[in-house]
């Protein structure tokens, strides 16, 4: 039998207002797959993944993570999990050093731990030039790969990735859907939300799509696919009703797969 | 077990104090402020030691602790907003992450506060002296004037602290700043508490800024430490307390989401 990294059941969260962000959602993901969570804009990616980290608390419904009981286990969660949110999470007036030190003291690592991990880290990240200096000099690629690293310095068996690769260049996107892939391929599971249908395409063994708070299909990019005889973008509009707007297609970018 | 709940309470501390020193010239205008209330109202008033009762012998000596409190409000003032920078940058969330006690987030962040309160203050006592003020009490003196104000700025960044957790909104802590007008001026900071009338002294009596600002007086000028000295410790021990407290509630209350 195939060992579950996350297991979820009826999960559902409505904020103080009576917004339902996520209505009954259930899903699993085994160990070592490469999941993708896609939806359009406010459907409930990142509460759902918010939930998932401990940093949302569910108003009903059950999860286990890593076999670690939600609301029962977090701190357990919380180590063996990375997650690099949408957006930046970084101390912008220290320098990548320094936050990858901080965050690696609080999940308990020696000193020793964290200089091979940040070493290793920042020569994959492409960091190492910059490391000294305060963040807030970076680019907009430069911090978001800090973040992967942040995410990634307690060597998590889980990691959530909300739109890692916003705002990427596509020689930077490829760095990291190839860093990705070797992580996963390595055992890591991932769980990962993206508005750009080919890197879920590229990335995901299975994928759901939710919208409005509700999961309305799950499968594997080619069992997708084949249900609307047509691309994973024809698979996103014709399931939630929603046009793929040109920056979730990142037409205006070039192309991701081109060849480095 | 103890040894890693202290290193992460340690380099929480850290990480708390290097965000309230940076960027360094930032840091300026937190002495620049005391200096300039300094150089003005002891020049500006210098002929008030004339006045029957006030018993001072030079309006200087009589304004130098004033100066050192407000080098306090100011190193501790900052700290809201450093705390909704890291809300609204999700840095916070990415320290939410991590495998911490939610306490030790406020309470080292409050510590941190104070220890740069304590060298806000030693580079201020430096600076006062080079303009001409001097000080008495000796180290148990200085002592106790770092230890009051360490207690002190915990007490006034609870306050920017529970603000932040609350609202989330860095234009009210900015418009929080106002709070520093009536706790600081309110006080006898401007002539003793004898030479004081009516509803001003009674405003006066009730502020607890007064009586810190009486102890550092009666430590760094007349070199007395009694029951001026007991009563500025207890005020500012109950002021930070109940700060303290809100803030925690507050923060507690920001978490649960």
């Amino acid at each position: 039998m195939e060992q579950q990294a996350i297991v979820v059941k009826n999960l559902s969260k409505t904020y103080k207002g009576g917004v339902h962000a996520v209505s009954d959602v259930s899903f699993s993901v085994k160990k070592g797959e490469f999941f993708g969570f896609l939806g359009p804009n406010g459907a409930g990616k990142t509460t759902t993944m918010k939930m998932l980290s401990t940093l949302v608390n569910p108003t009903s419904g059950t999860a286990t993570i890593n076999n670690y009981v939600l609301g029962k286990q977090n701190n357990d969660i919380r180590c063996s999990i990375g997650f690099a949110m949408q957006g930046i999470t970084l101390d912008l007036t220290s320098s990548a050093l320094e936050n990858l030190y901080l965050i690696g003291a609080l999940y308990e690592m020696s000193r020793k731990e964290i200089d091979d991990r940040i070493k290793e880290l920042l020569k994959l990240l492409d960091l190492e030039k910059v490391a000294k200096s305060w963040v807030k000099n970076y680019s907009g690629g430069m911090k978001k790969r800090l973040d992967l690293a942040v995410a990634l310095i307690n060597k998590p068996d889980i990691l959530f990735l909300d739109e890692p690769t916003e705002g990427l260049d596509p020689v930077g996107r490829r760095k990291v859907w190839d860093y990705l892939k070797k992580l996963n391929k390595d055992g890591t599971t991932i769980f990962l939300t993206t508005h750009y249908m080919q890197e879920a395409d590229y990335l995901c063994e299975n994928i759901a799509i939710i919208d409005k708070g509700k999961i309305v299909i799950i499968g594997s990019p080619t069992e997708l696919k084949e249900k609307v005889n047509g691309t994973l973008d024809d698979v996103f509009i014709n399931y939630t009703g929603h046009e793929i707007y040109n920056e979730d297609l990142n037409t205006k970018a070039p192309d991701p797969y081109i060849d480095i | 077990m103890f040894k890693k709940e202290l290193v992460k309470f340690i380099v929480l501390f850290n990480r708390g104090f290097k965000q309230a020193i940076r960027p360094y010239v930032a840091v300026v205008p937190e002495f620049l402020m005391p200096i300039f209330y300094f150089v003005v109202n002891s020049s500006a008033f210098q002929k008030v030691v004339d006045l029957p009762g006030f018993n001072q012998a030079s309006y200087l000596q009589f304004y130098a602790p004033v100066a050192l409190l407000v080098s306090v409000f100011m190193s501790s003032g900052s700290t809201g907003i450093e705390t909704v920078t890291d809300i609204s940058t999700g840095f916070m969330d990415r320290i939410f992450l991590a495998p911490v006690n939610r306490w030790y987030i406020v309470i080292s962040k409050l510590v941190a506060v104070g220890a740069k309160s304590i060298l806000s203050l030693s580079i201020m006592v430096i600076l006062l002296a080079l303009f001409g003020a001097s000080f008495h009490g000796g180290i148990l003196g200085f002592f106790l004037i770092f230890l009051l104000a360490f207690i002190f700025a915990i007490g006034w960044a609870g306050i920017g602290l529970s603000l932040a957790f609350t609202t989330k909104n860095p234009r009210i802590l900015q418009s929080s700043y106002i709070f520093f007008f009536p706790f600081s001026f309110i006080t006898t900071s401007q002539l003793p508490l004898n030479l004081l009338t009516g509803w001003y002294k009674t405003a006066v009596q009730m502020n607890p800024v007064t009586y810190v600002l009486e102890a550092m007086r009666s430590i760094l000028i007349s070199g007395q430490i009694g029951q001026k000295v007991l009563v500025g410790f207890v005020v500012a021990v109950c002021f930070a307390a109940v700060t303290l407290m809100i803030s925690m509630w507050a923060f507690k209350k920001s978490v649960v989401r």
